[in-house]
């Protein structure tokens, strides 16, 4: 797919990771220009990357939310976009995942709150992944394949896909939003039955 | 966005409206084939007309027998039906009332083309899809109604919820075939019906626009190429890993409560 980013200017708060790695590249790819530091006044796009894998230390959710505001402020002027990078988990928490699940419960709420804030200058969604990988898992944790109807992690191509759509400017009416990108993972029973 | 749909065909049903007309031309700018298939036979043609690559598709989504002939007539056609996309739907214009005084017959004609309708096209359309084994993709177009229930519109409400649940089900029987499905949610979107109801001066709700609109971090209705937007973004190539989802287009109706 191709976006026309015109030249937006593009921060990244976070971690790096494979994805990160991918969607920078096609966001430049795209017209866009990313920038090292902390957002400015001129940003156009920030990129929240909260870790992927359970069993990483996610940070405390509430900091990342008032770093995620003090961004919004600052593009309140020009208007913009945030996009959380999160794990699908936000939504359907796994048992031997408490703390993760639970963190990233509390990003999602937190983004949707700065949706609700800063609209209509600023548009906040999030794209939560199921399992993705590449050499090695990036995203999730192996046994949510086991719940995964389309029976296969995602590749890094694919998430890379929903982060374009939330800087898509034609996509200009979705806001406060986590598309999972998880094959079906969080639909429901897809396990046998 | 841009993507290549050019070997693609889809059909869209409710095409002759402002959403559904919105979306078959998303689909056709990137290259589908498209069959604009609605009851209102004229309307379609014209759509169809305006269109690159598209045939005109009259049919009744209640009606198994027309929707059967529909799918042979696409088939005879293109040969293949790679995209579907059920947005046909109705509400209720004169009957705003609580479900104590909902009329019968009302209820049965909005779920009887909301929710079986969207039933009967979806199992018509999908076995020349499975039958060719080369996957596809079905969204569905639902409402914000299904995810937030609101007043004086019962039965939309009770089957948009459905469709939500529905797109869910259907996502987990047909991912492991290659078959991703996926529903937009819109919030309230700038059409005639909405003229009626809230935009339009004589509006039945007018005097309580802003009311309303002051649910909404975005302050407006959506243009209908801004959800078509996100149903092409579905169809296309690169959401593939995405299945099951509700997306809701809604200007961040339903983020929260904006209180």
């Amino acid at each position: 797919m191709e976006i026309d980013l015109a030249g937006a200017v593009i921060a990244l708060d976070g971690e790096t990771n494979s994805i990160v790695d991918a969607v920078t590249a096609a966001l430049r790819a795209n017209g866009g220009h990313i920038v090292e530091g902390a957002p400015t006044p001129a940003t156009d796009i920030l990129l929240v990357s909260c870790p992927l894998r359970p069993g990483t230390k996610t940070g405390d959710p509430r900091s990342l939310y008032a770093d995620a505001r003090k961004a919004a402020v600052a593009m309140t002027e020009r208007g913009g976009r945030i996009v959380f990078l999160i794990s699908a988990i936000a939504g359907m928490p796994m048992r031997r995942h408490p703390r993760f699940s639970m963190e990233n419960a509390s990003i999602l709420a937190g983004m949707r709150a700065l949706a609700m804030e800063f609209g209509p200058k600023i548009l906040v969604n999030a794209v939560g992944f199921g399992v993705v990988e590449d050499d090695a898992i990036v995203s999730g944790d192996r046994a949510m394949l086991s719940h995964t109807p389309v029976g296969r992690a995602g590749s890094v191509e694919e998430a890379v896909a929903a982060v374009l759509f939330f800087c898509d400017p034609l996509n200009s009416y979705t806001t406060g939003q986590m598309l999972g990108v998880d094959g079906g993972w969080a639909a429901g029973y897809g396990r046998n039955f | 966005m841009r993507c290549d749909l050019s070997d693609r065909v889809a059909l869209v049903t409710g095409a002759a409206g402002a959403i559904g007309s919105a979306i078959a031309k998303r689909l056709s700018d990137n290259g589908a084939a498209v069959v604009v298939a609605d009851i209102d036979k004229e309307g379609a043609e014209r759509v169809a007309a305006g269109l690159r690559n598209a045939m005109a598709c009259a049919l009744d989504i209640r009606d198994g027998q027309s929707v059967d002939a529909a799918i042979a007539r696409v088939c005879d056609r293109y040969g293949r039906l790679d995209i579907l996309v059920n947005n046909a739907g109705v509400n209720t214009l004169a009957h705003r009332v609580t479900i104590d005084e909902f009329p019968p017959e009302e209820w049965d004609r909005i779920t009887g083309i909301d929710l079986d309708g969207l039933y009967i096209m979806s199992r018509a359309a999908l076995a020349p899809m499975l039958a060719a084994g080369k996957g596809g993709r079905i969204v569905n177009i639902a409402s914000v109604v299904g995810l937030a229930a609101m007043r004086l519109q019962s039965p939309f409400v009770a089957a948009k919820a459905a469709i939500v649940h529905l797109t869910r089900s259907m996502a987990i029987e047909l991912g492991a075939k290659g078959i991703l499905t996926n529903a937009i949610a819109p919030g309230s979107v700038l059409t005639a019906l909405t003229a009626k109801l809230f935009y339009g001066d004589d509006g039945k709700f007018a005097g309580r626009t802003q009311e309303f609109l002051a649910h909404v971090p975005l302050g407006r209705p959506a243009q209908p190429e801004e959800i078509a937007e996100a149903v092409l973004f579905l169809a296309s190539p690169a959401a593939s890993y995405i299945n099951g989802q509700v997306l809701a287009v809604d200007g961040g109706w339903t983020a929260g409560y904006m209180m």
